[in-house]
């Protein structure tokens, strides 16, 4: 097991180096300079050169690269050349929010759709099971900001049960950190219920169809045990694949709720990073989505071990 | 089919709720707005929260034209001289100011008294530092006062030196962005290559907290010295009727219409224009409109087929100005027809001059003019952005009018930043539309004079005379006309072709009072009832 995650944490090296490489391109092919962003659009061309030649942005850019990548090796993602910050303080001022976000829109996900997924399983081929597989298509085929919308007109608009928009941290209290999260959690929740409502409802099938299952029924055992304590169990490896894979999807595609929802998080980080052409923000930021991406799927890995013993990876034979 | 009715017969039921939750809560609102007209009194300790759409980039007003920085940072600097509501300048942290014979010398007499928020005087000594970094660091400054210098000559005066006598002097003084922000000469000294990294000033709300991306919370300076004359546009009498002010960066539009219809925010800025129908209609918010400045087309006037005067001259000829207009602010509402670079309320700049040559939508004359110009049936390129709305509608009308005449156009669409970029290389484009902020002179508009170098590359020898001549004139009486004549100039050579002068809309609370606005947001004398 020790071997297993140490090679999987080496594997990251060559990964890491080509998000780099792409990203730092990407970000400097694209057209949009900094100097212009900072010093306005009425700005003369003489004094966007004089700040560019200031702070080094008319070196050539395998110059930049090198000086950029020289500080990646070190740990130093770079300083912002807005916020004045270095990027990994930066990175992790804004990640609070997105993974209270999507802890929370997890967690909505997971409860919705493990109830609904086992009731459609459970009533395979009823009107229930149809109206749960209709709610989990709409889940995944509605895009987040229009549920969004929805929610704001709906919750905070006509009820006024919830606030518009805006983000209190956990130092405020649960209760106001919560109630400023609830409208984004479930928004983008909705379409990781949908994905895992699926997905439990097809494993749940499977291995409700298993000997096992059937010896369990003939036993005489509760219908309720037998779903919870055999079935669920035992269908849950798929379940946690999708849970893990979203879980990341969730932290990386936040961007649109919370700027619906005006949330600073990691999403609009990289959205207003993009649109002041803050160079070292998006490469820095990038580079550390992708370390924590990586970072999910090892610990989804590791823990099918924990849920399913016969993939354990230390079991001797 | 019994199933079916029972889902359809649900759903029906979850939207009459909602209607009627919708329903009830309105007439809630009305009524309790209502008794607020009866019982609501101001509250000095209260926080007045705006919905701003843009994120700031600095906070040092010298440095930039952004709107942005210029909102915030009014509320917390102040200048020598200023605005009021007729765009006159008057004096601010100057108590007078004089000027020598031979107009190359401007003596300030600073108010005393006046401190900054960390405490200090503000002396002369301040006054000259932040004038000189501003002259170096503007685009204003170094346009409009080459070599010029600040002396001073006691800690309550201060001389402004100058090459060569300029009519447009005080109003460089005395514009809004970049402004010339008088800031202790220690935060002039502690300053960057990319701005001030200190934010002290003289204003009546100073910086409390800038939380980047997320708000910036200004609080009531108890000690701040105001002039005591009526308060007036930018100048005048100031007072912080409320205890904070929060700036909260809410980028999505919808938002800040919803936010402000539920009292989440007390102030909701840019609303876009085809929300005032659902804004006039939410109980407790007033729609506010105020001068957003002109709609141009601006011609490539460097490389391409709009080099050819001509070709400039028939699009003018073919253009409806008030289609146009309609088509980017969907309603007669919300903008003003007029021929005039400056608006009508800018007495001494506004000219009507050339007017024959505006909204003429003569299509028939203008095909006339394609054929009499260079143009060989080249696809002409419209540069533009959607994340301005009203520019792109701007541009879609363009390529409609282009093609009505015979001429084949295409629309080149960027974010904003790529824009500005592509902006740059002549070869990139053929025209773009481009809204510019009220300028307190023709001067500080980038497109006419040649020197500024600005995108469309205007290059009028008689331009940049008339320019330079209306500077030389002892008073306005006298430059009067020189600017009906640049006027017309400008009508006749067309560095830009000019649509209309378009309103910005606001949305305010009912339970604030005393919102104005004078080329962006002014929060002073501004109250708010709890």
């Amino acid at each position: 097991m020790l071997k297993y995650t140490i090679q999987r944490l080496f594997s990251l090296i060559p990964i890491l180096l080509v998000v780099a490489v792409i990203v730092f391109l990407l970000a400097h092919m694209t057209p949009g300079d900094p100097v212009t962003v900072l010093l306005g659009d009425e700005a003369s061309e003489e004094a966007k050169a004089e700040l560019r030649h200031e702070l080094g942005f008319d070196l050539p850019v395998y110059t930049q690269f090198v000086n950029w990548f020289t500080g990646v090796v070190t740990g130093d993602l770079g300083m912002s050349f807005f916020l004045k910050k270095p990027v990994t303080e930066v990175f992790a001022d804004y990640l609070g929010p997105t993974i209270s976000l999507a802890i929370y829109a997890q967690i909505i996900a997971i409860v919705i759709s493990l109830f609904l997924g086992v009731i459609a399983a459970k009533k395979r081929g009823t009107f229930t099971d149809q109206t749960v597989m209709g709610f989990s298509l709409l889940g995944i085929s509605v895009p987040s900001f229009l549920v969004g919308l929805f929610l704001i007109l709906l919750f905070a608009v006509q009820l006024q049960w919830f606030p518009v928009a805006g983000y209190r941290p956990l130092s405020e209290g649960l209760w106001e950190h919560l109630r400023y999260l609830t409208l984004p959690a479930i928004a983008l929740g909705m379409m990781q219920a949908g994905l895992i409502t699926r997905m439990t409802r097809s494993s749940m099938l499977d291995v409700m169809k298993s000997n096992y299952i059937k010896t369990a029924k003939s036993k005489g055992l509760h219908q309720n045990r037998i779903t919870y304590k055999h079935a669920l169990r035992n269908s849950f490896i798929p379940i946690l694949t999708v849970i893990g894979e979203s879980f990341g999807t969730l932290i990386t595609g936040a961007a649109v709720v919370e700027t619906v929802f005006n949330i600073p998080g990691i999403g609009q980080l990289i959205v207003n990073s993009i649109e002041r052409r803050d160079f070292t923000v998006i490469q820095g930021t990038v580079l550390l989505i992708t370390v924590t991406y990586v970072l999910l799927n090892l610990t989804v890995d590791l823990l099918y071990g924990v849920v399913d013993p016969r993939v354990r990876l230390n079991r001797k034979k | 089919m019994r199933k079916f009715l029972i889902s359809f017969l649900f759903l029906s039921l979850i939207f009459a709720l909602v209607a009627c939750g919708g329903e009830e809560e309105s007439s809630d609102a009305e009524g309790s707005s209502e008794s607020q007209g009866g019982e609501a009194s101001v509250s000095v300790d209260a926080s007045l929260n705006v919905a701003y759409p843009t994120n700031l980039q600095t906070l040092d007003p010298h440095l930039t034209t952004n709107q942005s920085t210029r909102d915030v940072s009014r509320q917390i600097y102040e200048q020598l001289l200023t605005l009021n509501e007729n765009y006159e300048v008057v004096p601010s942290l100057a108590e007078s100011y004089e000027v020598s014979e031979d107009g190359l010398v401007y003596t300030f007499h600073l108010r005393e008294g006046v401190t900054f928020h960390n405490g200090e005087e503000m002396q002369a000594e301040d006054v000259v530092a932040s004038m000189e970094k501003w002259m170096e660091t503007s685009t204003q400054g170094k346009a409009n006062l080459t070599g010029a210098e600040f002396v001073e000559v006691d800690p309550y005066t201060v001389e402004l030196h100058i090459d060569q006598a300029s009519l447009i002097i005080p109003y460089v003084l005395a514009d809004t962005a970049p402004f010339p922000a008088i800031v202790p000469k220690e935060s002039v000294e502690s300053a960057v290559e990319t701005g001030l990294t200190e934010y002290i000033g003289t204003g009546p709300f100073q910086l409390e907290e800038w939380n980047v991306d997320q708000y910036i919370h200004l609080t009531r300076f108890d000690e701040y010295q105001s002039r005591e004359e009526e308060s007036s546009g930018l100048a005048g009498k100031k007072e912080a009727l409320v205890k904070d002010i929060y700036f909260r960066i809410v980028t999505d539009p919808s938002t800040r219409v919803a936010g402000v219809s539920t009292g989440e925010y007390d102030i909701a800025m840019d609303i876009p224009l085809d929300s005032a129908e659902q804004l006039s209609s939410s109980a407790g918010v007033d729609p506010v409109y105020s001068d957003g400045g002109i709609s141009t087309y601006v011609f490539n006037n460097k490389a391409g087929a709009f080099a050819d005067a001509a070709l400039r001259q028939a699009f003018n000829t073919a253009l409806n100005a008030q289609e146009a207009m309609t088509a980017a602010y969907t309603n007669e509402e919300f903008f003003k027809l007029d021929s005039g670079l400056a608006l009508p309320s800018q007495v001494n700049w506004h000219s009507e001059a050339g007017r024959e040559n505006y909204n003429q939508g003569d299509i028939e004359k203008a095909k006339q003019l394609v054929e009499e110009s260079s143009y060989s049936g080249e696809e002409l390129t419209i540069l533009t952005t959607k994340d301005y709305q009203d520019h792109y509608n701007l541009a879609v009308v363009a390529q409609q009018v282009l093609e009505a005449i015979g001429v084949k156009a295409k629309l080149d669409v960027y974010d904003w930043p790529t824009f500005q970029e592509i902006r740059t290389e002549p070869t990139n484009y053929d025209m773009f539309a481009m809204t510019f902020a009220v300028r307190p002179t023709l001067h500080q508009y980038p497109f006419l004079d040649s020197k500024a170098e600005y995108p469309g590359w205007t290059d009028s020898e008689e331009i940049d005379h008339l320019l330079d001549e209306i500077t030389e004139q002892k008073n306005f009486e006298d430059a009067k006309p020189l600017v009906d004549e640049l006027q017309q100039v400008v009508w006749d050579y067309l560095p830009v072709a000019k649509v209309g002068n378009q309103q910005d809309l606001v949305a305010v609370s009912d339970k604030v009072k005393g919102y104005t606005d004078l080329i962006g947001p002014i929060f002073w004398n501004v109250s708010k009832s709890e």
